[in-house]
């Protein structure tokens, strides 16, 4: 059979934009489909605007929020300057089942979630990729940290990832640029925890904002405006249109279709291979297909599962790749709250200059060689940071007239932020389904989703907050607020899992190469290969692990094994 | 190569498309850009006692000093603006009939120190020590959103406060003296107050 195209990437997000940079880099004539709309780099008509240039001044149309983007207005990302960057949700429903509170933060577009993503960047270790096969929980990840630690280095090199060397076993360190600096507050911080507790380390964020230039890249270093989900014509942080798309279009082979949502996989049962996808055209709705030696599947943990139930056919009555069953199962997100919160005196005459687009990480101390945590055996970590509290203090405070008004021009005390995010098991009982009862605009079914914290991160969650209360106090701060409840499923934006990697193809859907072990031209390379969660962001794994797939599936093709 | 950023014609269209979930000639017009001070009378339920009185109240809690105050630069349009669009259709009114039935239907004739003192009695109200009340007083909204108004307002953001869109650097310890004044454009401070 002839086919139009070598490879066909679905989605043109973080992922999808390392799928096609390496697959056209590779030799091979890509075609990447996107479902959301064109966006060129630079066109971000709100970067540089005022708050005063916008007609709600930054805080958007409530009215208009509460009827088309009740979920993504929970996140904090989504203002009146960046809301063009999220999905409208009343045109993109999904279902969540009776008890499950989830909230499904999405981008749909050109760049998908590279374009308003928190940019933190950070490696898993063996404690990760060890963690299902030492408690039993989930399936055994079929690698581990040395497959995948050459794969971080390219990725990261490319990416322009700045952040500080540490030595942690349970953070590797990277091929960073030169590291963003610790404010003031958080240097001392980080003294002052050091010094009680030698293994809990505050270190600066490690974040795809690049504090060196890239000018082969057309990319500039950053200018400290902390504006990224706007869009960043600088090209200062990773998004598919500052870097992976350039590159992949460079090479000749690429070809993007937009505005055209992937609805299923083609499959061929006489050679039990894909042989391409069908979609929609999202503007007129007529159908069309694309066909090519292999596909890799990117649209996003969720959304890829989405395509795979729905590409059930006769010969896969269940989902394509699910002679094991568990396609959908075992999704994760990490139970995510504001673990402590607390004013931090000492520091009236210092001040900082510029706005850090990140903020600081520690990373998980507990059940590391021992198993010492209170009622769960895996980790938690915080991200969070010191700011200097500025106007909108004014809201909680009493006082109006010409002194307040004087003190709320200068800054205001330092206060110290610390969000927790506890590792998330792997549980069949968490899972997607499509409703077949309900369809979108597109006559698709809608996704399904069905989950709920267990005990283990409801235990993490109560330590993580004691522990940041005990750090934050210890360091002379003075605690003002914590929490324990973790927010709805979906807060901290690290959905993932759903087609888990594994060696049995019984209990797992896709191998150690991210390939599907029912189909062998097909690749899922996003979040839903997870087969468990860490407590760091994972994007930089997904990113590492699709440019490993990719890297095997052209050796494959080479060879005519695929 | 940096891009440039356009394109006012873009947000002109985003306004535009939105249209018609501003309700209000008035409102829409706001949006648009006619000065704030040329509404007059208003057609979505604001009567126009209700925003005299909210202006004054508006310049009693910014008040014009070295800088404009929140009376000089359309915070109470914001604010009726704001209150339209938040609290879905009926809210604005409650506010506002809220802040004339406390403050009394004479509050526009009495003296400015009496007027501190009636305001005085409802923010202190409002503001208990302590944590917040568990029904919060509706000025406590309506004094953010005047709050938000005039920080967010160009003499606000860049002049009693300072505003750099591109710092280009990151220090991260300086001295701070007393009367510096603080960054509106330091964002992380503006949602973490
Ligand atoms: C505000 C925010 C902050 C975040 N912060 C961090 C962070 O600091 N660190 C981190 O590691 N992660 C972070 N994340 C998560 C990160 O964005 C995702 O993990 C990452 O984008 C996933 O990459 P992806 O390519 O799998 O999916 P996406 O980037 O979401 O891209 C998927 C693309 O596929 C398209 N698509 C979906 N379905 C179809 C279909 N059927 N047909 C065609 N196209 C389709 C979508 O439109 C989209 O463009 C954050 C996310 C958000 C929203
Ligand atoms: S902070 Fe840096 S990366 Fe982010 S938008 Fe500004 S210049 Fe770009």
């Amino acid at each position: 059979m002839a086919h139009e195209f070598d490879a066909i990437v679905v989605g043109s997000g973080i992922t999808g934009g390392w799928a096609a940079k390496e697959l056209t880099e590779a030799g091979l004539k890509v075609l990447m489909i996107e479902r959301g709309r064109d966006i060129q780099h630079g066109d971000y008509p709100r970067e540089t605007k005022a708050p005063w240039d916008l007609p709600f001044r930054g805080e958007g149309d409530q009215t208009l929020y509460t009827s088309d983007y009740a979920v993504q207005r929970l996140n904090r990302h989504f203002t009146e300057f960046t809301q063009d960057h999220f999905v409208n949700d009343r045109e993109n429903p999904y279902v969540t089942a009776d008890d499950t509170r989830f909230t499904w933060f999405r981008s749909y577009q050109l760049g998908g979630r590279s374009l308003t993503w928190g940019r933190q960047c950070y490696r898993w270790s063996d404690y990760d990729f060890g963690a299902n096969a030492r408690d039993g929980r989930g399936t055994d990840w079929p690698i581990r940290y040395a497959d995948l630690a050459p794969w971080y280095d390219k990725v990261e090199s490319f990416v322009g990832v700045s952040g500080a060397h540490e030595g942690l076993a349970q953070l590797p360190d990277g091929k960073f640029q030169p590291a963003m600096a610790l404010n003031v507050v958080e240097l001392a911080m980080r003294e002052r925890i050091r010094a009680k507790w030698p293994e809990r380390v505050l270190t600066i964020g490690r974040t795809a904002n690049m504090t060196e230039a890239k000018p082969d890249e057309g990319r500039a270093n950053c200018q400290y405006r902390s504006i990224c989900a706007r869009g960043c014509s600088y090209g200062a942080y990773f998004s598919t249109q500052s870097s992976t798309l350039p590159a992949a279009t460079k090479t000749g082979r690429l070809t993007v279709m937009t505005d055209k949502v992937v609805e299923a996989i083609d499959y061929d049962p006489a050679t039990r291979r894909v042989t391409g996808v069908r979609f929609i055209d999202t503007k007129t709705k007529a159908r069309g297909m694309a066909t090519a030696r292999l596909v890799f599947l990117n649209a996003g943990a969720f959304n890829s599962v989405h395509v795979l139930l729905n590409s059930a056919n006769a010969a896969m009555p269940h989902g394509l790749g699910n002679s094991s069953g568990v396609l959908g199962t075992h999704i994760m997100d990490h139970a995510n709250t504001l673990s402590g919160l607390a004013e931090v005196p000492g520091f009236e005459a210092h001040t900082t200059f510029g706005n850090r687009p990140t903020g600081i990480v520690i990373p998980r101390f507990r059940n590391m060689d021992r198993l010492d945590g209170r009622g769960h055996t895996r980790g938690f970590s915080y991200q969070g940071g010191a700011l200097q509290s500025g106007w909108t203090r004014g809201k909680r405070e009493a006082g109006f007239g010409t002194d307040f008004k004087h003190d709320l021009r200068e800054a205001g005390a330092w206060r110290m932020v610390l969000v927790g995010f506890v590792e998330c098991m792997p549980r069949a009982t968490n899972r997607l389904t499509l409703d077949r009862t309900r369809t979108d605009a597109n006559g698709l079914p809608l996704l399904k989703v069905d989950f709920a914290f267990g005990a283990e991160e409801h235990a993490g969650m109560v330590e993580a907050h004691e522990t940041a209360k005990e750090m934050l106090e210890a360091a002379g701060g003075r605690f003002l607020f914590g929490s324990t409840e973790p927010g709805a499923g979906g807060t901290a934006i690290h959905e993932m899992g759903g087609a888990r990697m594994g060696h049995d193809p019984a209990t797992s859907v896709l191998n150690k190469w991210s390939q599907a072990h029912d189909v062998a031209n097909l690749f899922v390379t996003d979040g839903a290969q997870m087969s468990s969660s860490a407590c760091q962001n994972p994007s930089l794994t997904y990113m590492a692990l699709t440019a490993r797939a990719a890297h095997a599936a052209v050796g494959m093709l080479r060879e005519g094994l695929i | 190569m940096i891009a440039k950023a356009p394109s006012d014609p873009t947000e002109l269209r985003d306004h535009l498309a939105r249209r018609d979930v501003l309700r209000g000639a008035a409102l829409l017009t706001l949006v648009l850009g006619v000065p704030a001070h040329a509404l007059v009378a208003n057609p979505t339920g604001v009567s126009g006692h209700q925003m005299a009185l909210l202006r004054q109240v508006c310049k009693l809690v910014i008040p014009r000093t070295d800088t404009p105050g929140a009376g000089d630069v359309g915070v109470s349009e914001f604010v009726v603006l704001a209150l339209d669009h938040g609290l879905l259709g009926d809210g604005q009114a409650d506010h506002l009939v809220w802040l004339e039935h406390v403050l009394g239907a004479n509050f526009a004739t009495i003296g400015a120190a009496q007027q501190v003192d009636r305001l005085g009695a409802i923010d202190r109200a409002a503001f208990p020590a302590g944590p917040p009340p568990a029904t919060p007083s509706p000025w406590r909204r309506i004094k953010g959103l005047i709050l938000t108004g005039y920080y967010t307002s160009e003499a606000g953001a860049s002049r009693e406060l300072q505003y750099e869109l591109v710092p280009g650097r990151f220090d991260p310890d300086l001295p701070l003296h007393p009367g510096d004044r603080a960054w509106s454009s330091d964002w992380t401070a503006v949602d973490f107050g």
